[in-house]
This record gives C-alpha cells, sequence and structure tokens, in this order.
C-alpha cells in the first residue's frame, strides 16, 4: 500500500481538480500570493487599523460614526464585506477579541491574523482567565478595570478602539498611528507610550 | 455540534504563543491552500465551510496544522460537484438595518439548548446561560441554515449579549463575555 500523500501532494492534487473543473485559472494561486506581497497603502493591514484609530482620535466626527456605523465610516479607506463594529476603550473597560470556534478575524481590515490568535492556548484560555492570557504578553490589567471578552461567534469582526495615550496632545494622525500595533487592535496590548 | 473545535473554556491547553506572531505560512503549500481556498469559498458560505472542518475527526483536529484544517475543508468542498458547476453566491450588505427586533437591549435573555448534529454558532459554554442584550449586532443569514445550504438565505437578527464571566466559570472570574447569537437561539428568560 503506498503512504498518505504529503500535504503539499494533496494541495497540488486539488489545484489540479479545481482548473480540470475551471474553478481555478491557470496561474491563479501565483497571481493572488503576488498580489498578497505587493500589497498598497489601503489595502488590509495592521498599519490600516492604526489610522483609523489614530483619525478616531484626532476627528470626533468620524469617530463617532466609526462607533455608530463602521461598515459605512470605513466605506471610503475600505470597502467591507461582512459586519464590523469598533469596540471602545475607556478609562474603566478594556475589550478584547477572539473567536472560541474557529478564527474569526477583522481580516478585511488587519490582514491574516497571527498565528497566536488561531492558537488552540488562545482559543480556549482567553474566555475563561483573560487576566492571565493578557499577562502572558506583558500586559497588566489594572484591579479594578472591567474587562469585555468578545467571542466573535457571528459574521460581526470586532475591533478595538483603545484609550489614546496621555502626552500626545498635537500630534498629528501618522505619528498617532505610530503608537498602535496590532496586538492593540485586538486588545491584547496597550498602545505604546508617548515618547 | 459538539465537535473538539469548540474549544471556549477549556482546561488544558498551555502558554499562548505570543511570539509566534505571523500569518502561520510555515511551508509552501500552506500559502497555496491559502490562494486556493478563495474561488472555492466563493462559491459556497463560509458557514458550509466551518462545518467541514468542524466535522474533522477529533484528533485529527488537534494534530493538524491550520492550513491542513483548511486543506481538509476545501478538499471536501472540493468533492461536491454541485458546487464546482455553481456559480459564485450572493452575499447580503455588511449592514442591513433591522426590520424587527423581539428582543431590547437590556432584556434578560436565556440561551436555548439547541443542540444539533449541524452547524451551530452557539459556543458549549453558553448553552443555557443567561446574559443581558446590549446591541443588535448585525443582520445576517441564519449560520445553521447557510452551512446547510452552501447559499445565504434570508438575514436574521443577530444581538450581542454580555454574560458575567463567574456564572460561565465561577466565582474566580469577574469579566464580562460578549457573543452574537441569533434570535432563534434566544428566548425570554
Amino acid at each position: 500500500m503506498s503512504p498518505d500523500p504529503s500535504p503539499a501532494q494533496r494541495t497540488e492534487s486539488l489545484e489540479r481538480h479545481l482548473r480540470d473543473h475551471g474553478v481555478l485559472a491557470d496561474g491563479e494561486v501565483d497571481a493572488d500570493l503576488a498580489r498578497a506581497e505587493s500589497a498598497d497603502g489601503n489595502a488590509p493591514s495592521p498599519a490600516l487599523g492604526a489610522r483609523v484609530v489614530a483619525r478616531a482620535w484626532t476627528d470626533p466626527t468620524f469617530r463617532a460614526r466609526l462607533l455608530d456605523d463602521a461598515v459605512a465610516a470605513l466605506a471610503d479607506l475600505r470597502p467591507l464585506t461582512v459586519p464590523v463594529a469598533v469596540l471602545e476603550d475607556t478609562p474603566t473597560l478594556h475589550h478584547v477579541i477572539v473567536c472560541t470556534l474557529c478564527s474569526c478575524y477583522p481580516s478585511e481590515l488587519l490582514g491574516p491574523p497571527p498565528a497566536w490568535y488561531k492558537s488552540f492556548e488562545y482559543r480556549s484560555r482567553v474566555v475563561r482567565e483573560p487576566r492571565a492570557v493578557l499577562a502572558e504578553f506583558g500586559t497588566e490589567v489594572p484591579e479594578g478595570m472591567e474587562l469585555d471578552v468578545h467571542d466573535s461567534t457571528a459574521e460581526q469582526r470586532y475591533l478595538v478602539l483603545p484609550l489614546r495615550p496621555t502626552g500626545t496632545d498635537g500630534w498629528d494622525e501618522q505619528r498617532l498611528a505610530g503608537l498602535v500595533t496590532r496586538n492593540v487592535l485586538i486588545g491584547t496590548a496597550w498602545p505604546r507610550p508617548a515618547t | 455540534m459538539d465537535g473538539v473545535h469548540d474549544l471556549g473554556g477549556m482546561h488544558g491547553f498551555g502558554p499562548v504563543p505570543v511570539d509566534d506572531d505571523g500569518p502561520g505560512f510555515h511551508e509552501p503549500w500552506e500559502a497555496r491552500v491559502w490562494a486556493l481556498s478563495g474561488p472555492v469559498m466563493r462559491r459556497t458560505t463560509i458557514d458550509r465551510f466551518r462545518y467541514s472542518i468542524e466535522r474533522m475527526a477529533p484528533a485529527a483536529y488537534l494534530t493538524s496544522s491550520y492550513f491542513g484544517r483548511w486543506l481538509h475543508a476545501i478538499e471536501t468542498l472540493a468533492a461536491d460537484p454541485e458546487l464546482l458547476d455553481r456559480s459564485p453566491v450572493t452575499r447580503p450588505a455588511p449592514n442591513l438595518p433591522p426590520r424587527s427586533c423581539r428582543f431590547a437591549t437590556g432584556e434578560r435573555v436565556r440561551v436555548r439548548n439547541a443542540v444539533t448534529p449541524g452547524h451551530t454558532r452557539v459556543p458549549r459554554y453558553l448553552r443555557r446561560q443567561t446574559g443581558t442584550v446590549r446591541r443588535v449586532a448585525c443582520v445576517w443569514p441564519d449560520p445553521t441554515r447557510s452551512a446547510a445550504t452552501g447559499v445565504y438565505g434570508e438575514p436574521v437578527v443577530h444581538y450581542t449579549v454580555a454574560f458575567a464571566a463567574a456564572d460561565l466559570f465561577g466565582p474566580d472570574t469577574d469579566h464580562v463575555v460578549t457573543a452574537d447569537l441569533t434570535e432563534t437561539d434566544l428566548e425570554a428568560e
């Protein structure tokens, strides 16, 4: 008996099968992979998410629209095909997002999720013990701060709008965006402090 | 379905691999699986894709890589000649307003114990639990039906419901967990 085909062999067979049925065009996979590598400035990426946050920090009208209807507020920047909600941190409340059932993530804004977000460890534990999980990221949640963990169980995707760090008065959007990392947008990190 | 994919609240998993920060393409075939999934996914629903993963044997699910699970799902879907012949499915608009809502913000609701061998987006840790409606989450087709049919049907109201973690996981917790659940997953307390 021949050994089971490897994942690479199975992927090759699958590509051939899809091409034979006209579902996949010749060269389509390579073209898609090349396109993903040469993404333009408005392509989904943590940097795009950081720009959204920086704009919300500096433009109260945009912030209000973003919290009310993120899909409409972001239509010019990035057309979305899934519902999106933005979760606003306050001095007494912090949000963190997860998908316990699979790996739902705001990919249309941030690009592909990091591997840790898809891990069994994060998915199983963050709903039960979020303070311990955040501590593993080096993120201490102050005593008395409320913590809301959002399990992305429907098609709606979430993005965290963190508190603007102190000491950033007068900063422009670009400089502010530099304080926002991908983990900040997921809720497992705080924005970098102003320096 | 009561699958191994339903991981929320399970004990026994170790520290989060916080430094594993990339997209998780560990081998070239994984990136190819990601790229070739698009044309298949456009011919079905995301729910049917998820259901294909959920039906993996538990041991295979737990020992496959992330894109190994995708490979399994795309193979399963691509074995269906009807799917291959189908045109891309139509998706609803992402921000439809609700036409009418059975539940109001602030209302206490109980999650139904809707056990099904089919696809459900109600995690096990929320079944029969009582929470508070925060807001309408979205108006989107019912995931159980989308998985069964492979097309998006009539959109239904989903609610963001907040649960006290102490009710779910015991008194040592003080946080809140929210989930987005369909109207038919919920009943008035």
